[in-house]
């Protein structure tokens, strides 16, 4: 009995100790034991790469391209068509809030995400100040193309004060939770000044600090970041020749001076992968059509293909020799296997844009199964590791061109036509990364360029607006703000669904996502909420 | 229900046995009032043989010379009468005034008096849940305790609860009380809940317990009773008490079965006039000419269609072709609803073993409930095991452990909300003339495409024997038979509960007492999307793991004295809290051997990681002062220190003051009839923080590495919508005053128990959705300011009281909420928003809590409507306009028992007053044309004429001009007007969701003794059982106005969620 009294008290003494108070053991409890307090910026770095590849870093690798760029860029400026899947929104000008939201709800929060950490704590006061110089300014370069990206789809969006959240946090200070808005004019002159500093501080003789094992681009080379920077620079200050020809000659010049892509060896590709799962990794384009489960249609528009096929379409010689690359023929494709009804170029068929299913059978004049009828993405280009494109020297060489022909900067070396058709022959042979099989030999290339001569066969900046039009197969997004600037192609709006929201035209801007009109009391773009108003380079409201 | 209860009890007390030599009967009745009493003990004290009397107060027991009788009963004095030659003996029991007080379960396990109580506390006889049950035993509380606003997601049996007392305390965090079992509190946090995305509900912690192991569930409602919990308890208290074992002679056993069966309520009342179809070109050659509606006239066209019911008049054509490529009947197939879902079944059984003497007692229970839920291959199963003892060593030391051990598992779950797998969802939307029977494809393998299909049809569908036999062009709908027999959901939690008290009375008036107790358990999932799926057609595989623990530990020192008419009661202590969970999971994509979906098949693969930990410290004291059993006062305070915050921040103390004033015993001058009266008042503070751990520190996770490069991100935001962490975060602080009034009239056949109480809650701990474009989509933060008030009503009242007695108890309560700030420089905040993101839940300054917001239709300045001249449709509003709140107004309930000699009746309605749903069913169902308004417009139909205004053109100043508008629609415009209505008028979709519902029916009849001579049991009862039998009152179409995919703190929100279900079967109760 003694004892048992006895061993009551200890265990109430016992716990009266352990409880009760503030102990290190109750502080301790709250360390994560995953997690680390500063970590090697290079490995936000890799996940900021990833991420301008459709969001592979945060692990929803397909929904900005499954929702904007194929949803509705690829059907709106007409070189995908089809009567439903997730893309009949931009084939008939329907408004989906996906669609509509997906770049702003991810892009700040992906790649601007970890770019401004970056920034932030290798500048003064970060835990990495001063270091990663080379680093840093790849980072300045990746955060521009994604601002650049994100403005031309709304317009004015939050800039200075986005992605600065995190401000004050280890004062014990709030960050800016609510951004305010700033004009795209204002945006474009900052983003070209941060371009031209980001190039100037790079340099082979800056320390390496663990970059080149971190860039999945160009493995470290600095001068190919340069050119990239600098191209990048050339096709903001193209982008915005319409309404700010100063600024346009200014950068022109100095991208030019810097050094622009020199060859497809430039290319800018994000490697993929196979895994771990459908969600991550892997090419989010290709997911998004893989068929059954992406499941969306592949079907090319009738306005490509009658481009690809050329002048004659029932002549085999005048072909564009990218019309067996882009389209791997009339197909069934299921999981098991891409099974191809005919490849024969004379019997590739595109499908009218803006067309319901009863509409295409009224123009069939009868029942029509979709697949034994129109030609499909070259499923070679659709493997889930193929590596993602995000920008190609043939674009510089179609600026550069536009640039001699509308007398935009100075010293630019050689011709509009030298340029042009160096355009050309880059854009047909760069998708040897996606299959070795889908080359181009030189003399195709010549032959093509002889059968359509430059400024002959039509005017030469639609000529060039054509090719830099063809050349964005895949990024239909920038396609889209081309054609928006240029009007080249000249595409014929159509749609056949009476509740479009454009009122029968190709849409011109995304409308902000709902969170942010509801959330944001800084948000003042009401008037522009829609998808008819330009943007300002596009001769809108700044 | 407190006489069948009674008559238990004393009939555990003996068996009888023939023995005696001569007949004693009589009748025993209640000294004061004469009526009689049944189920009073009799026994004959030499030898303990007995028997109890029947319903009328009346005995006959067998006695030998010279014996004497012992007549005791619960609540009255036991008497002792010699029998001489007596052979009739009428007895009168005094009520036993000390037993009669009533003692209620208060914080920390203390038992209180009632009537010292300066708050107001419900308590809840474990018997209310178990005649007529239900699987997760809190949606028993709706409607039967004031203020308690219980809502059941729908989402079947298993499904979580949400359970709100006294309003929404904090505008994001976690509102749900604290549940506690014996005095250790359990674990109720849930694995999941449907979000805008859809997903499933994975079920809360209540579901792991036995109805039949409650003895009672007090609720404590406010600050003040739940103040001595600590920050947990902020939101009140569920306080379960279990069953015990008492002292007995023998083993007592007690067998209780339930059978229920359960049916759909179906609310839809869909158009069946129009089928399949579509509206195209009626000239095949002019894409430009009238469009009119067809049905479905080629395979493709049926695919493309199959989820559009915007075809012609059933009849007009006799066949359309359907997804298969079948031509079929063009008419009403009948109701689908039928075919799919099935009678689901819930048996439980319960065997319970007590026993004990003066000094050692205990009750084992084992119960086992198998459930089968309406939607095909799915249901519940549970095992129950408990073990409760209760010892005392010598004068001074006792000691009392429990455990309880639940086996779940859940088959199945249903996915809700939006579309991927959830077949209820699919179920909605078939098309009037289809059959779903035709949707089953392969006998062998239902939902997948039969072997043998022809080339064409796989041609179409893009897809192989095997895989999902869709039957809409839309890879994200599924086929309702292929989620219910293909998708694999389960998930099996083992949990184990033990606790134990050890308490030693120092000396007369200072005791010590110390308790352990632990929440554990683990969850083991299994989650398959089979292959061939349309949305993730290579399939995947989860098998994943959590492990959750939680201890407490406690201890106090306590204090009991009276000096006079004074009575001193003190007590002091501490608490030690560790919760942890962890969970393991491997992930595989793809299948290397076709259809064998085993992890170790899988084609990629992954892992994940998972680990939390977080603690409480706390103190604690009361302190109660009583003069005469008339007036009382208690103090108490607590202070906590919590893990997840900052160290310089992570305290705080807070105090609670109470009384209450029993004027009745205190005035002399007071009429007869007023039995019982108090007044009672009390303020409080409770701190409370509703942040997860790791939440202050800014920190970086490693990522799965992509082409052999290390990725890294935030921890708190891995991926979109992080959360930006707050080092300076605070405990919230809730203040709360209530004053009561418990007033009872006639020798308490007429009570009143009234309750007023403000509360605010300051330094609330927002998770704020904020601009995407700051880099994260939320962050915490300490701002905010929430105020409820409200008052609570219970009437009791005995109408009619003899052999016939009719008890009818009503409760309602108002809560007034309203956001009075929220933080700097913002007057609103997103809560949360439903699949079609249109809508917004949305706390705004000045506001109740989670108003509605949506874009409604356009008005011109001079308030016309505004219409798009083209088509007709609806123009939408710049701005979002509150269109409704989804918070109901009015909440309670009225219970009725009806007992009559052995029969008892009982039924409980409750209602919810005012409150709003958005009801996303609807909205669907207008664009998918089953919606019975979309009937309007059609062929065949009265046209739609719209009238207002229109857009023509802006002023200089870039206003916009408008000009008269009307417009005559055809059946075409029709459609896009009702297609256009749930993009662009939000209001149209906001219902009232008040409702009344019978939700409870019970008839049962207990057998007399007489009738059990010849049988081996002591008491016999058998009733039969309802729960949600009907729907009084509602205003909502299509849906049950409670329909909600989670149970967060964004309601009112509907999104096909699962059809809401009545049971109804039998409860047998057997003794021995």
């Amino acid at each position: 009995m003694k004892y048992i009294v006895k061993l009551t008290l200890c265990l109430l003494l016992t716990i009266l100790l352990v409880a009760g108070c503030d102990t290190e053991e109750l502080h301790n409890l709250n360390i994560n034991p995953q997690a680390v307090t500063e970590i090697d910026l290079n490995y936000l770095f890799s996940a900021a790469e990833l991420s301008i590849a459709s969001n592979g870093g945060s692990g929803d690798n397909r929904y900005i391209d499954w929702r904007t760029n194929i949803g509705l860029a690829s059907t709106a400026i007409q070189q995908l068509a089809t009567p439903g899947g997730i893309s009949a929104n931009g084939n008939f000008y329907r408004h989906n809030e996906e669609t509509s939201a997906a770049p702003f709800e991810f892009t700040y929060n992906d790649q601007l995400k970890n770019i401004s950490e970056i920034l932030r704590q290798t500048e003064p006061g970060g835990f990495d100040e001063g270091n990663k110089v080379n680093m840093r300014n790849a980072a300045r370069i990746l955060r521009a193309f994604s601002f650049q990206r994100l403005t031309d789809f709304y317009g004015s969006i939050p800039y200075f004060e986005a992605n600065r959240g995190l401000e004050g946090i280890n004062e014990g200070k709030q960050g800016i939770l609510f951004p305010t808005y700033d004009k795209q004019s204002v945006i474009y002159a900052d983003l070209l000044k941060e371009l031209d500093e980001a190039t100037a501080a790079m340099s082979a003789s800056n320390p390496d600090d663990g970059f080149s094992k971190a860039d999945m681009i160009y493995e470290g080379d600095i001068d190919q970041w340069k050119r990239w920077g600098y191209s990048l620079m050339l096709r903001l200050a193209m982008r915005a020749s319409n309404v700010a020809p100063d600024m346009a000659n200014t950068y022109v010049t100095k991208a030019v001076a810097g050094g622009v892509f020199t060859s497809n060896e430039d290319n800018v590709w994000i490697p993929m992968d196979v895994g771990p799962s459908e969600w991550q990794d892997q090419n989010g384009i290709s997911r998004a059509f893989y068929p059954g489960d992406g499941g969306n249609p592949s079907f090319l528009s009738k306005t490509l293909i009658d481009f690809l096929k050329g002048a004659n379409p029932n002549d085999v010689a005048d072909d564009d020799p990218r019309l067996m690359i882009l389209s791997g023929g009339i197909a069934k494709w299921d999981a098991a296997a891409w099974t191809p009804i005919t490849t024969d170029p004379l019997e590739q068929r595109g499908l009218p844009n803006g067309f319901f299913t009863s509409d295409i059978e009224a123009m069939e004049g009868g029942p029509v199964v979709l697949e034994e009828t129109f030609s499909r993405i070259n499923y070679l280009m659709l493997d889930d590791n193929d590596p993602y494109m995000i920008m190609n020297y043939a674009e510089v060489e179609f600026l550069l061109a536009e640039a001699l022909e509308r007398g935009i900067g100075t010293g630019i070396a050689g011709t509009a036509q030298t340029h042009y058709e160096a355009g050309v022959k880059a854009a047909m042979q760069m998708y040897a990364p996606y299959d070795p099989s889908l080359t181009v030999a030189d003399e195709e290339v010549a032959t093509y360029l002889a059968q359509y001569p430059y400024g002959v066969y039509k005017p030469a900046l639609e000529m060039i607006g054509e090719q830099m039009w063809v050349s964005k197969f895949f990024n239909w997004w920038e396609a889209w703000s081309d054609w928006r600037r240029t009007g080249y192609p000249q595409l014929v709006a159509f749609t056949s669904d009476e509740t479009n929201v454009t009122g029968g035209t190709i849409p011109v801007r995304l409308q902000y996502p709902a969170t942010e009109v509801a959330a944001n009391p800084n948000f003042n773009q009401a008037n522009n909420n829609n998808y008819t108003s330009p943007v300002w380079w596009d001769g809108g409201t700044e | 229900m407190k006489r069948p209860l009674l008559v238990l009890l004393a009939m555990m007390a003996c068996a009888t046995h023939l023995w005696a030599q001569r007949q004693v009967s009589g009748t025993v009745t209640d000294q004061e009032d004469g009526s009689a009493l049944p189920g009073v003990n009799v026994l004959v004290s030499e030898s303990q043989e007995g028997t109890i009397t029947d319903i009328d107060g009346k005995y006959t027991i067998e006695v030998p010379q010279n014996a004497t009788l012992t007549f005791s009963f619960i609540g009255y004095l036991s008497r002792e009468i010699e029998v001489g030659n007596q052979s009739v003996i009428d007895v009168r029991l005094d009520s036993d005034v000390k037993q009669l007080q009533e003692v209620v379960v208060t914080a920390l396990g203390v038992e209180r008096e009632t009537k010292a109580l300066g708050y107001s506390i419900t308590e809840v006889d474990g018997e209310n849940l178990t005649e007529a049950r239900e699987i997760n035993v809190a949606n028993s509380l709706a409607g039967r305790v004031a203020g308690v606003n219980v809502s059941g997601v729908a989402s079947g049996p298993a499904g979580s609860t949400r359970v709100i007392i006294r309003g929404n305390k904090s505008l994001q965090g976690n509102n749900q009380p604290l549940y506690v079992i014996d005095g250790i509190p359990m674990d109720n946090s849930g694995f999941g809940q449907a979000g805008i995305w859809g997903g499933r509900d994975e079920g809360d912690g209540m579901s792991s317990i036995n109805p039949d192991d409650i003895a009672s569930i007090t609720v404590l409602k406010g600050a003040s009773s739940a103040a001595l919990y600590g920050a947990r308890a902020a939101n009140g208290v569920i306080n379960i008490v279990t069953k015990k074992g008492s002292s007995r002679k023998g083993i007592g056993v007690e067998l209780n079965s339930n059978f229920v069966f359960e049916q759909i309520n179906d609310q839809r009342e869909f158009q069946r006039a129009y089928g399949q179809g579509n509206y195209v070109a009626s000239d095949p050659n002019d894409p430009e000419s009238t469009r009119i509606a067809v049905a479905p006239r080629t395979q493709q066209e049926a695919y493309d269609w199959g989820t559009s019911s915007w075809g012609p008049k059933l009849g007009s054509v006799g066949e359309s072709v359907q997804f298969d490529g079948v031509s079929r009947p063009y008419r009403d197939a009948g109701d689908n609803w039928d075919r799919y879902f099935r009678t689901g079944s819930t048996l439980t059984n319960t065997i319970a073993l007590t026993g004990g003497s003066e000094t050692q007692n205990f009750r084992f229970s084992f119960s086992d409930l198998r459930n089968q839920s309406i939607v095909p291959q799915s249901g519940f199963n549970r095992q129950n095991v408990s073990l409760s003892t209760n010892s005392k060593f010598g004068e001074r030391l006792t000691f009392s452990s429990r455990v309880l051990y639940s086996h779940e598992f859940a088959d199945n779950r249903p996915y809700l909300s939006d579309s991927p797998a959830n077949g209820i969802l699919a179920m909605y939307y078939i098309p009037a003339n289809m059959n779903v029977d035709n949707y089953y494809g392969d006998p062998n393998k239902p939902g997948a495409i039969p072997p043998g299909t022809d080339e064409n049809s796989l041609s179409i569908w893009g897809k192989i024997p095997g895989e999902e036999y869709q039957q809409a062009n839309n890879n994200w709908h599924q086929n309702p038979w292929w989620t219910a027999y293909q998708f694999d959901n389960d998930d099996t939690r083992d949990r184990l509960l033990p606790s134990a008290t050890l308490r030693y009375d120092i000396t007369d008036f200072l005791w010590v007492q110390g308790r352990a107790g632990m929440d554990w358990y683990t969850r083991r999932e299994t989650d398959l999307v089979p292959q061939g799926t349309g949305y993730q057609r290579g399939g995947s595989l989860t098998e994943g793991e959590n492990r959750v623990r939680e201890i407490n530990m406690e201890w106090m020192l306590g204090f009991d004295q009276a000096f006079g008419k004074f009575n001193f009661n003190a007590f002091v202590g501490g608490n030690r809290m560790r919760r942890s969970n962890e969970r393991i999971a491997a992930t595989g994509n793809g299948f290397n051997v076709p259809f064998f979906e085993a992890i170790t098949n899988t084609v990629t693969q992954n892992f994940q990681y998972g680990f939390s930990e977080s603690g409480i410290n706390s103190l604690f004291g009361s302190a109660e002062v009583s003069y005469n059993g008339i007036l009382f006062l208690t103090g108490t305070a607590r202070n906590d220190w919590f893990s997840v915050l900052n160290p310089d921040f992570n305290s705080i103390l807070y105090p609670s003051v109470g009384g209450s004033f029993v004027f009745s015993d205190a005035l002399n001058t007071l009429p007869d009839w007023l039995t019982f009266g108090k007044i009672r008042g009390s303020w409080a503070q409770v701190g409370n923080v509703t942040v997860d751990p790791y939440n202050t520190i800014l920190t970086y996770s490693l990522k799965q590495p992509h082409v052999g490069i290390p990725l890294a991100s935030f921890s708190s935001a891995g991926g979109n919508n992080g959360s930006i962490p707050n080092p300076t975060l605070q405990p919230l602080t809730s203040t709360e005053y209530e004053v009561g009034l418990d007033i009872r009239f006639f020798d308490n056949r007429l009570g009143l128990d009234l309750t007023y109480y403000d509360q605010v809650t300051t330094n609330d701990i927002l998770r704020a959705t904020i601009s995407k474009a700051s880099g994260f989509g939320s962050t915490v933060v300490n701002v905010g300011k929430l105020q409820n008030r409200g008052i609570e009503a219970l009437l009791t009242a005995t109408p009619v009281s003899g052999p016939l007695t009719w008890d009818v108890s009503f409760n309602f309560a108002k809560n007034e909420n309203k956001v009075v700030s929220l933080i700097e420089g913002n007057d609103e905040l997103i809560v949360e928003e439903p699949r079609t993101r249109t809508v917004f839940v949305k706390h705004i300054v000045g506001h109740p809590f989670g108003v509605l917001t949506g874009l409604v239709q356009k008005r011109s300045p001079d308030g016309q409507l505004v219409f798009d001249p083209n088509n007709g449709a609806p123009i939408q509003s710049d701005d979002y306009e509150i269109i409704g709140n989804s918070v109901p107004d009015w909440t309670g309930g009225i219970n009725n028992s009806f007992t009559f000699k052995g029969f008892n009746l009982g039924a409980l309605v409750d209602f919810k007053i005012g409150g709003d749903v958005y009801s996303g069913t609807n909205v669907r169902m207008t664009q998918a044309g089953l919606h019975q308004q979309t009937i309007q417009g059609r062929e065949g139909q009265e046209p739609i004429t719209v009238t207002g205004v229109a857009q023509n053109g802006k002023t200089e100043s870039g206003d916009p001009i408008y000009e008269p508008f009307t417009k005559t629609l055809s059946p075409n415009e029709a459609q896009g007007y009702w297609s256009q209505m749930g993009n662009r008028v939000q209001d149209h979709f906001v219902y009232d969701a008040s409702f009344a519902k019978l939700r409870q029916v019970t008839f049962g009849y207990i057998f007399p003794s007489s009738m059990l001579d010849k049988m081996p049991f002591q008491t016999l009862s058998l009733s039969f059982v309802a729960r949600n039998l009907a729907i009084l009152y509602k205003n909502v179409e299509n849906i049950d106005p409670e329909s909600s995919y989670q149970n967060g703190n964004g309601q009112g929100l509907d999104y096909f969620g699962m059809p809401k279900t009545r049971s109804y079967g039998f409860n047998l109760k057997v003794q021995f």
